[in-house]
């Protein structure tokens, strides 16, 4: 298996301290409706240089990559059936039934 | 594969086959973790779009810099075990191991954090499934939101746990003279969980410490 280089791993770590640090700082930034998903796209960033990078998935074999895309796919799946049926439904599914 | 080495186990062709499976294994393992806290996460976005003003009321009780104390010290740990895989690697066991001890360091440094934290909401009145007088005249979204924090947070807590007693058994093996190049996978995969134990908490960090309020 080929190996991710020790330099590329410690830029990485720099990387991941400084996109914590951005996120830390923007959270006190008043960004709205936009607060959620920059949070979010960050949080995504970083997973995706820790399982690229430390993980060394960017240079696994092909079996192993296809195993966390099929992994992804059905996430998207299962969430998007969710929130659609969440997003559409005319009375609200998550109250808890009243007590009797 | 009782002696150290580069022997494999018979019914690998070669070690690389071997090395090859065992990481196949973990990852497809890390699959169904996935969907574990994929449901995790989606029920929260659910119960935060219905209730948004308790979701962020509750965000917002939370002590920020605790949690991004927290996340610092779980990225210098998955650091730290990248770094001990290449050092295994380049045949550097005891620089490995000592890299080894200091993840175990950030892993308990990480649950005592978390304990301070918990700590502090059992004193408050607030424990898991709504339970305790702090919730007494609260909105039920402010119940749902600690179910949420407590179920989710303590699940990767277990993970942390398990992540610290995969890392130990390496860390005896290194020292046993069990794990030398070529016969490094074993961290790898120890490695390869501890990670995930990271990336779960990198989504955690955001929508229970950074998100306050309403949008």
């Amino acid at each position: 298996m080929k190996s991710i280089s020790e330099r590329a791993t410690s830029l990485t770590f720099v990387a991941l301290l400084g996109l914590t640090a951005g996120s830390f700082a923007l959270s006190y930034v008043h960004l709205g409706v936009l607060n959620i998903p920059v949070a979010l796209a960050i949080a995504a960033l970083k997973a995706t240089l820790v399982i690229g990078v430390f993980m060394e998935l960017a240079v696994e074999k092909f079996t192993v990559k296809v195993t966390m895309v099929a992994a992804f796919l059905f996430v998207v799946l299962l969430v998007g059936l969710m929130a659609a049926d969440v997003a559409t439904r005319a009375t609200a599914p998550l109250l808890p039934p009243p007590p009797s | 594969m009782s002696d150290a080495g580069a022997e494999h186990l018979d019914h690998f062709q070669d070690l690389e086959q071997q090395a090859h499976a065992a990481r196949l294994g973990i990852w497809v393992f890390l699959a169904s973790e996935l969907l574990l806290f994929a449901g995790l996460f989606a029920l929260y976005a659910s119960y935060r779009a219905h209730y948004p003003e308790a979701f962020g009321w509750g965000v917002e009780h939370n002590v920020r810099a605790l949690g991004t104390l927290n996340t610092a010290i779980l990225i210098s740990s998955s650091y730290a075990v990248a770094t001990s895989v290449h050092m295994l690697r380049r045949g550097r066991p005891r620089f490995a191991a000592g890299l080894l001890v200091f993840t175990l360091a950030c892993g308990s440094a990480f649950l005592v954090v978390k304990g301070i934290e918990y700590a502090g909401h059992f004193r408050d009145g607030v424990f898991p499934g709504g339970h305790g007088e702090f919730f007494v005249g609260k909105p039920e979204g402010v119940k749902v939101f600690y179910t949420l924090y407590f179920l989710m947070t303590g699940l990767h807590g277990i993970h942390v746990v398990a992540g610290m007693g995969v890392l130990a058994w390496l860390f005896a093996r290194i020292l046993q003279g069990k794990l030398t190049p070529p016969h490094t996978h074993p961290l790898d995969i120890g490695a390869v969980y501890w990670h995930l134990v990271d990336v779960v908490w990198i989504f955690l960090w955001p929508i229970f410490y950074l998100t306050p309020g309403t949008f």
